[in-house]
Formats: structure tokens, sequence, C-alpha cells
């Protein structure tokens, strides 16, 4: 059966949900736990074994408005995971804030220059 | 007694907001931080210097769980019986906030944190991003808590430089201050 997950925001944590059956994932709101590795833990792992499978298509909205250098990490980790694997053409990340976030905007040019094969949009409405 | 009237006296003169001292736990620091949140936007306080300051509080925080070495038997949190220890003060001083965050570290990490401070210290904004950007990718150990940025996401949200103390404690320990300026000029 299709993996899914949906993990609701805290005062720490993104709102997390992924649709394995349409090839989507998506985190909203902010990240600054302490422990960022533990809490993306199951999500990454669940990433790398979607990504040695043969799918159609995986799309990532990343509508973060703030987190922290940890999270920073983590996110930079799974998009190479997605970056380096077979199936890399069909990878579309939607990097989501809003016009007035430097901050987010900033991270965000900077994680398109250490991508190669996915596609990574910059989106700041 | 604990004397209440000369503490309201001193927090009001010198402009604090916030103050804290005791158990950091993750959680907690959620509870800080709305509370931070809250309070910047009662101020009106500009998006991107309310988001400086948030920023750098929460760096400051991850780094004194770090690197306090005084712990406190917490039981709030199972997994967490452990919690680190430390004190925060954030104010006002003309336009800008300023935090301050005073731990007890080991002497083994002493000249750690001293190196780590001044080499940032020397950096202007546009190095700060990309020593930032190199740093992402090298690491030490992927599971380790922090992610060593910490002290240079600091550097790129302040005004000025990182300034910082450390005042011999006890044996084998040092008092560790931190000093982080956010926005306008004074």
């Amino acid at each position: 059966m299709a993996y899914k997950l949906e993990r609701q925001k805290t005062d720490l944590t993104p709102y997390v949900l992924i649709d394995e059956e349409n090839g989507y994932m998506k985190f909203e709101g902010e990240s600054f736990h302490e422990n960022v590795f533990e809490f993306f833990k199951e999500i990454r792992e669940w990433l790398n074994e979607y990504l040695k499978t043969d799918f159609d298509s995986l799309t990532f909205d990343c509508e973060l408005k703030y987190f922290n250098s940890s999270t920073v990490k983590v996110l930079l980790c799974m998009l190479l995971d997605m970056d380096g694997s077979d199936n890399c053409e069909n990878i579309t990340v939607n990097w989501i804030t809003t016009k007035n976030n430097s901050i987010i905007i900033e991270c965000g040019e900077d994680f398109e220059e250490d991508v190669e094969n996915i596609k990574f949009n910059l989106i700041a409405n | 007694m604990f004397d209440m009237m000369e503490y309201h006296k001193n927090l009001q003169a010198s402009r604090i907001m916030l103050v804290y001292s005791g158990p950091l736990w993750a959680e907690g620091i959620g509870g800080f931080a709305n509370t931070l949140k809250k309070r910047l936007e009662y101020d009106n306080t500009p998006l991107e210097t309310s988001q400086e300051v948030f920023s750098v509080f929460v760096e400051q925080m991850n780094n004194m769980l770090m690197y306090s070495a005084e712990k406190e038997q917490f039981s709030a949190d199972e997994l967490h019986s452990e919690a680190p220890k430390g004190t925060f003060v954030m104010g006002l001083k003309g336009s800008q906030y300023f935090i301050q965050t005073g731990n007890i570290m080991s002497n083994s990490s002493v000249d750690i944190v001293k190196n780590k401070i001044d080499h940032i210290n020397t950096l202007d904004k546009k190095e700060l991003r990309k020593y930032y950007k190199e740093k992402r990718l090298e690491n030490d150990n992927p599971e380790s808590k922090g992610a060593g940025l910490g002290f240079i996401e600091i550097a790129r949200r302040i005004s000025g430089k990182i300034e910082y103390t450390f005042t011999p404690y006890e044996d084998g320990y040092t008092f560790f201050t931190l000093i982080a300026t956010i926005g306008g000029k004074e």
C-alpha cells in the first residue's frame, strides 16, 4: 500500500504531508526543533526508499516561513538525495515564500545553485 | 524575600522585554519563541527585523542547549530527562534589540567556541553567506544535534559583530556570555 503521512504543525515543527500515491510531499510552517534530525528521520527514510523506485513523478512543495540552521542541513540532504537519484528528471521542488521574506528567498537561491538535475522553482508571491 | 520592586525597576530601566533562567528544552523554547513573536507583533516591529530577532534568538537557544555544561534533572519529557541550563535576557537599546545569553561551559569547549566566533567575526555579510553555504555540506556527524551553523547564522542576522565574554567559573568551567544586537542604529 502507498505510504501516507500527515503531521499537524506544532510550535516547533512544520505541517508535513506525504502522499506517495500521488507522488507528493509538502512542508509548511516553521521548523526549529533542537533535534530536527529525529523529526525528519522517518520522512527521509521514506524518501530514500521512494527515490529507488521507478516513480512517475515527485512534487515537493516547501512552504516554510522560518527554519533554524539545523533544518537547513536536513533540507539540503533531502534535495541532494533527490538530485542524485536515477529518476531525478521527474522531480519538481517548489520553494514557496513571500516577496518580503528575504531570509527564505536567499536560502532558496543557495539551494537552487546546489541542485543540477531536478526542477527547482523559487516562487516568491 | 526576593526584592520584586527593585527587580521591576531594573528591568524597566534597562528596557528588558524577556528574561529567563533555568532548564532549556525544545518545547520550553517553543513557548519562549511564541512569547517573543507576540511581543514583536505588539511593538509593530518591521517584518525583516522581527525575522532577524527570531532567528538569532532560536540559534542562541540552540547554542546554549549544545554547550551548557550545567544540567538539571527534569521530568517534563522522558526522553530528555536532563536539561541544560542557561539564562537569557532580551531588550531594547536605542532602536536596536539585544539578546544576551549566559551559560556555564566546560573549559574544553572554550577554545572551540572562541575560535569559531573569532573567525566568523572577520567575515563580512557576503563572505558569511558563502561560508554558511560551504559549511552546510560539511559534516562532522549528520546525527549530531547541531549543524555547526548557528554562530554563522547569528552573524548574518545581527548588526555589527558577535560580542562575547568568557569568565572563569568553578574548577574546569567557564561562564560564557554571548551578546547579539539586531536592527536599526542606536
